[in-house]
């Protein structure tokens, strides 16, 4: 089979900085833990922006959106729908505490999971 | 600060400046509002914090006060306060990079296009050697945690790294330098008209020019000079070229070393450098330092502006400053500080070197329209360390070739 022809490359600007990156938090992977709670409110804050524009688009074009959005009265059926997203967003937001608690019923711990790795090489 | 401080100058349009979508442009009003808290809302904690209990836990355990900016920082590293702070201007910078390379990558090919349609139509010389030796202090790491430091180049004739620089510092300044980012050398100007009023130079040079901000403000004020700016990294002259040439400005652009110029001696009556010296070396200052005096003519001016001297602050300030050394991947900037600037202009041939203050040309800016009104209590503030710009001025190194 031949070797397939080698496609050109898009120009793309370098994205790492050269320089060895120092640690702040004592904890490893805290760093990154930060960077990405703060990456996470970025895009929450652009998206933010992305309402707030378009409300002001949508009143530009003779649609009072914010008033319009105030006067918004929300259906049973609505309500419920919003209720579920909540709950199903708050359960994803805490999933290892469901998981922790789980662990606890099971009676999972470390040692009982370095118990299980050693057994079944053995078994 | 108010809020309504940080938004007051936007950047104004070019056609080489990078074009943001909304959302990435949002982004970049995200990392520059980040800076803005870190300065304004973490950073007077760090003082709270060091006296509150960092400077008493070393006593303690050293049986001494903190002495210098060096204990200061061994002290503070291990505060949770001090390593939130650190980590998040740390992340508000590279977030602030990130923001703006996404524009810039969406637009690649046509930007470098666009940077040589306009240099093409431009008189002024525009000079880029392809075998140029950048020297290892630009090149070693990337300064300011900029991807690509200020010489990386991904394509022929790129000029990508200069339209971050330009976007970025604008957003780094949180707009403080004004819509064009030249508030250095437009304060240098304002300076140079007021103190020397009869002083009309021919020739003028900016060193480290990079795109070419603070080169600008010397067309603009001194019209029949020729002015001519350089640096060591070939996209940022190239950029400088194009991004001058679409502002309707003629300014030549030379990709050049400040410790070795090749220009002519007696040939400068003004040389300048904006935030150059901290980005050099401890040989290459003063070898910056011989070669001005060298190019320029008898009576020629030498001005160097950046950030004070570390003998100029306190040690708590000092070690604030020092972050940038550690943090923000500026290696000559803490031994920058501590070396005797005027010992070495001295040596170099200068009689008189000496330190002044160059106000800030922003508040000028600022009187001239009612949309500015806030902008007179930036230059107001009282120097901080830690916070962008200087209250009050520029910190500038003068010295004057005898006549």
């Amino acid at each position: 089979m031949n070797a397939p022809a080698a496609m050109p490359q898009p120009q793309k600007p370098i994205r790492d900085a050269k320089g060895k990156r120092p640690q702040f938090y004592e904890s490893p992977g805290l760093d990154q833990a930060m960077s990405m709670i703060l990456v996470l409110a970025s895009e929450f804050s652009a998206m933010r922006e992305r309402v707030d524009t378009l409300e002001r688009v949508l009143e530009q074009n003779g649609i009072e959106a914010g008033a319009a959005v105030e006067a918004y009265q929300p259906t049973p059926e609505v309500l419920t729908a919003r209720e579920q997203w909540r709950q199903a967003f708050l359960g994803r937001l805490y999933y290892l505490a469901r998981k922790d608690a789980a662990d606890a019923a099971r009676g999972d711990t470390e040692a009982r999971f370095r118990d299980t790795i050693e057994s079944i090489a053995e078994s | 600060m108010s809020v309504e401080m940080v938004n007051i100058f936007q950047q104004a349009e070019h056609p080489v400046l990078p074009k943001a979508t909304h959302d990435e442009k949002a982004r970049q009003e995200f990392a520059k509002s980040l800076k803005g808290f870190v300065q304004q809302g973490l950073l007077p904690g760090l003082g709270m914090v060091f006296q509150g209990r960092v400077a008493r836990a070393f006593e303690k355990t050293h049986g001494r006060a903190p002495a210098d900016r060096h204990d200061i920082r061994r002290a503070m590293v291990q505060d949770l306060y001090f390593q939130h702070y650190a980590a998040t201007n740390r992340i508000a910078q590279e977030l602030l990079w990130e923001s703006v390379i996404d524009s810039i990558e969406r637009d690649l090919p046509a930007l470098n296009a666009r940077a040589a349609e306009l240099s093409a139509g431009s008189r002024a010389p525009l000079e880029v050697d392809p075998e140029f030796a950048t020297p290892r202090y630009v090149t070693a790491i990337d300064i300011h945690c900029m991807p690509g430091g200020y010489a990386g180049e991904v394509a022929p004739g790129d000029v990508s790294t200069g339209a971050l620089y330009d976007r970025g510092v604008y957003l780094y300044a949180m707009g403080y330098m004004g819509p064009h980012n030249d508030d250095m050398g437009r304060s240098v100007v304002n300076w140079l008209k007021r103190n020397l009023p009869d002083f009309a130079p021919e020739r003028i040079l900016d060193m480290g020019c990079t795109v070419g901000h603070s080169t600008l403000p010397y067309k603009e004020g001194f019209p029949d000079a020729e002015v001519t700016g350089i640096d060591v990294a070939g996209p940022q002259v190239r950029y400088a070229h194009a991004r001058a040439a679409g502002l309707g400005l003629e300014v030549g652009f030379l990709q050049r070393n400040a410790e070795a110029t090749g220009f002519p001696d007696n040939h400068f009556d003004l040389v300048v450098s904006h935030i150059l010296l901290h980005e050099t070396s401890g040989k290459a200052m003063p070898a910056i330092f011989r070669e001005c005096f060298r190019i320029l003519k008898p009576g020629g001016v030498m001005i160097h502006a950046d950030l004070p001297p570390f003998d100029k602050v306190d040690p708590f300030a000092q070690f604030i400053l020092d972050n940038e050394t550690w943090y923000n991947n500026e290696p000559f900037w803490g031994a920058m500080r501590e070396a005797d600037q005027i010992a070495m202009a001295k040596a170099a041939g200068f009689p008189d070197p000496r330190f002044d203050t160059a106000p800030m040309a922003v508040m000028e800016f600022a009187a001239q329209t009612d949309d500015y009104a806030d902008a007179a209590a930036v230059a107001d503030r009282e120097f901080t360390a830690g916070e962008y710009a200087p209250g009050g001025g520029w910190e500038i190194l003068l010295a004057r070739k005898a006549a």
